[in-house]
């Protein structure tokens, strides 16, 4: 089952059976960063492939059919894709081929702000300029996600109640992922501040934390845990 | 219940008979894996620390379980659970209101673009 694999295995994988990209896209990557190609065409594809959510968009990349299009779709389908950590059934992986053209169109016409073309081309222009680090790191957001199972399986457990729908998984692991964005990016600002560098050590999570729980960020509870 | 597996193994499905607290006796690293991608997208390294990634995971997972018991008493005045409660508790935080509210219009389109697929493929099938 796709949803236990590693995500980034999975895009390795991917990678390596799925078609290159149509020479059109390919060539606005290409021209644009010429010593990234190889990453740059790789996360092109990549950013698409999510095992985890909606694997019929995520093979889009495998889809050669819309070349002068393809980057754009490609971002709102990353946008959907990555941050999205609520996947549908893995049953509708067998509709991924002809339903991805059909998700392309719904994305094009229907999509919310973040359509507007003037936001789309900034999108554009700051990420046709990162460096091959910036884009890895730029593919872990987007794609990263919490297991919506195991979210379910933690929320029937506080709960209580078997009825946890859909919906509520994916706001609460949406939830939960900007949470820990806050704690990650206040800890880096802790380091910064304690002029540390390095990887992030438990004593500036923890400072993070105190911090965002004084900035009211953090539900409080109303009565003290006692028992763990 | 007595349940020995309880007590070490994974979180089971708590039936009502457990207090909550039980609950909490749940194998470690339940979203590591995930955990490690994510703190690495946010800006941490790109090995980020396992004694990080177990301190950040029991955050998430307190926050997750403070969120849902608020969340059920809000949804206790009106009968059951619902997104709505959880989306009433985050209003005041904006950018996390903007994102749950496009979360749920995206999982509204997708489902109604699988809904149509489907229709097309049926007309496909009798076509054929």
């Amino acid at each position: 089952m796709k949803q236990s694999k590693d995500p980034f295995e999975a895009a390795l994988e991917e990678q390596e059976e799925s078609p290159p990209d149509s020479p059109v896209g390919e060539d606005e990557l290409n021209s644009q960063a010429p010593n990234e190609t190889q990453n740059q065409t790789d996360g092109g594809q990549n950013i698409l492939v999510d095992d985890d959510d909606y694997d019929d968009i995520g093979s889009n990349s495998k889809n050669p059919s819309h070349p002068s299009s393809s980057l754009t779709p490609k971002l709102h389908s990353t946008s959907i894709n990555a941050n999205v950590a609520a996947a549908v059934t893995n049953k509708n992986k067998e509709y991924d081929d002809d339903e991805e053209e059909e998700n392309v169109e719904v994305e094009l016409s229907k999509f919310p702000s973040s359509a507007d073309p003037a936001k789309m081309a900034k999108m554009q222009t700051i990420l046709s300029q990162f460096t091959e680090d910036q884009m890895s790191r730029y593919e872990s957001f987007r794609r990263s996600a919490l297991q919506k199972s195991n979210m379910r399986r933690l929320l029937v457990s506080i709960t209580g109640s078997q009825k946890i729908s859909l919906p509520m998984t994916i706001v609460v692991c949406g939830i939960a992922k900007m949470f820990v964005g806050e704690l990650v990016e206040k800890a880096r600002m802790v380091m910064t501040e304690r002029k540390e560098s390095g990887p992030i050590r438990p004593c500036h999570i923890r400072e993070a934390y105190r911090r965002l729980k004084f900035e009211g960020k953090v539900p409080k509870r109303s009565v003290q845990r006692l028992f763990r | 219940m007595s349940n020995p597996s309880t007590g070490a193994s994974s979180k089971s499905k708590v039936g009502s008979s457990q207090p909550s607290e039980t609950s909490f006796k749940r194998k470690r690293g339940v979203f590591q894996k995930d955990l490690q991608h994510m703190m690495y997208g946010f800006g941490d390294d790109s090995n980020p620390l396992p004694e990080t990634v177990a301190l950040v995971e029991d955050i998430v997972v307190e926050y997750v379980t403070d969120l849902a018991y608020k969340a059920q008493d809000i949804g206790s005045k009106r009968g059951k659970l619902s997104v709505e409660d959880f989306l009433y508790l985050i209003r005041k935080d904006t950018p996390k209101l903007n994102r749950c509210t496009e979360l749920l219009s995206m999982q509204e389109e997708l489902k109604q673009a699988r809904k149509a697929f489907e229709v097309d493929e049926e007309k496909l099938g009798t076509l054929e």
